[in-house]
């Protein structure tokens, strides 16, 4: 049986433990409040892209080196999404596990895959294994703004329309945390470029033959490009781009407080068990104590008594 | 226009990170890369591309809203008109003409 001391600064420090957990997990509820309207702030523009990008794949053979698969090079980027901070349980473990069995996939089908890292954790994780990275980004990863997409974006970017000769990459895909829900969160590979034009339903496939005037009025309306399509698609599809990267940081950012939160909660819980328990200790400790003290008061007085005798 | 029903059209302006307005309005012009350009209601379907400038919107009483945008582009369909920004922001209350 320990001192009494000894649990009592135990319990202590629990308790103080419990407190910080507790508020953490308070802190990550409130951000995921914010997480959510973030999203819902960005859904509107996602929305427009969404729709113009739909119309121009309905309306032209889109002709674009970012809609295009590039044969003849092997140079594939990876972005991995991690967090800044720790203490979100499985968070960045699972995207740096998913990373690697991506990588390791990649330079088994003869690829050569370049890796980029969003988050202080990911790149501490990879900086101190000596690995080589094209590029990091840091901060904010619990409440990625625009800017920090438009960052990314514009490097990948710039890495996707080099030619191969001078380092240009073929693919990007992005290894990210799906939010399903306060529970549920997926890591998601996703083949970012180049991009796989989707058709929305009753629209016309792309390779079909060219499409006529009146099939556009059965579908949806004639656009007029202006200044031209090639103009309109040059400017669209590097913000399409934007916007999708931009979604995957904010649906890791909801996933990260999501997963903190859940983290936080189980820790409290834990403290809360941990100082029960030693708190039953203390007290068969104290009792244990009390007993033994009783038993030589009473061994003693008898011991005095049988003398007088 | 007295006594006739005055056309409009919906409105929607947004950044990348938030919606900024959106409402019903007689009349919009825009910064168009080659110019500025005026859209009515029931113009021809467009998706144009703009460059930094002021858009603004007159509301069917005559309010006017002016908002700050850079690159990104429009697009009007079925009388909607949808301003599609990286950031925006309104400029000034709205002024009586």
């Amino acid at each position: 049986m320990g001192s009494q001391l000894a649990f009592k600064s135990r319990i202590a420090s629990t308790a103080s433990l419990e407190k910080i957990f507790n508020a953490q997990e308070m802190i990550a509820s409130s951000h995921i409040s914010r997480a959510r309207k973030v999203a819902l702030d960005a859904k509107p523009y996602t929305d427009a892209i969404f729709d113009a990008v739909q119309s121009l794949v309905a309306h032209t053979h889109i002709t674009h080196p970012i809609v295009e698969k590039k044969e003849d090079n092997d140079r594939v980027a990876v972005l991995a999404l991690t967090a800044d901070r720790g203490m979100a349980g499985a968070y960045t473990s699972s995207i740096i596990r998913e990373t690697e069995s991506l990588l390791a996939g990649l330079d088994k089908s003869g690829k050569q895959p370049e890796l980029y890292v969003y988050g202080r954790r990911g790149v501490s994780y990879y900086k101190y294994r000596n690995r080589d990275i094209a590029g990091t980004w840091e901060g904010n990863s619990d409440q990625p703004g625009v800017e920090v997409a438009e960052e990314i974006s514009k490097a990948l970017l710039d890495a996707y329309m080099k030619p191969a000769a001078k380092g240009g990459v073929a693919e990007l895909y992005i290894v990210f945390t799906e939010f399903e829900n306060m529970v549920v969160q997926k890591v998601r590979v996703l083949r970012m470029l180049p991009v796989e034009l989707v058709h929305a339903p009753k629209t016309i496939h792309i390779d079909s033959k060219p499409i006529t005037p009146e099939e556009h009025d059965k579908t949806a309306p004639l656009y007029a490009f202006e200044p031209g399509v090639d103009e309109v698609l040059d400017t669209i599809l590097p913000k399409y781009i934007q916007s999708r990267i931009h979604e995957c940081l904010l649906t890791s950012a909801a996933s990260e407080t999501a997963s903190r939160q859940n983290a936080m909660h189980t820790a409290t819980d834990n403290a809360r068990n941990l100082i029960d328990d030693l708190t039953r200790k203390l007290n068969a400790s104290r009792q244990a104590s009390i007993t033994q003290e009783l038993t030589e008061i009473i061994g003693s007085a008898d011991a005095l008594n049988k003398e007088e005798e | 226009m007295a006594g006739q029903e005055q056309s409009t059209m919906q409105v929607n302006i947004v950044a990348s990170d938030r919606p900024v307005w959106s409402g019903t309005a007689r009349s919009v012009t825009i910064p168009a890369s080659e110019g500025g350009m005026g859209i009515l209601p029931d113009h021809e379907p467009v998706l144009t591309v703009i460059r930094e400038g002021t858009v603004t919107v007159t509301e069917a009483e005559g309010t006017q809203h002016a908002f700050q945008v850079n690159d990104g582009f429009i697009a009007f369909d079925s009388n909607k008109l949808t301003v599609a920004v990286e950031r925006g922001s309104q400029v000034d209350e709205g002024q009586h003409e």
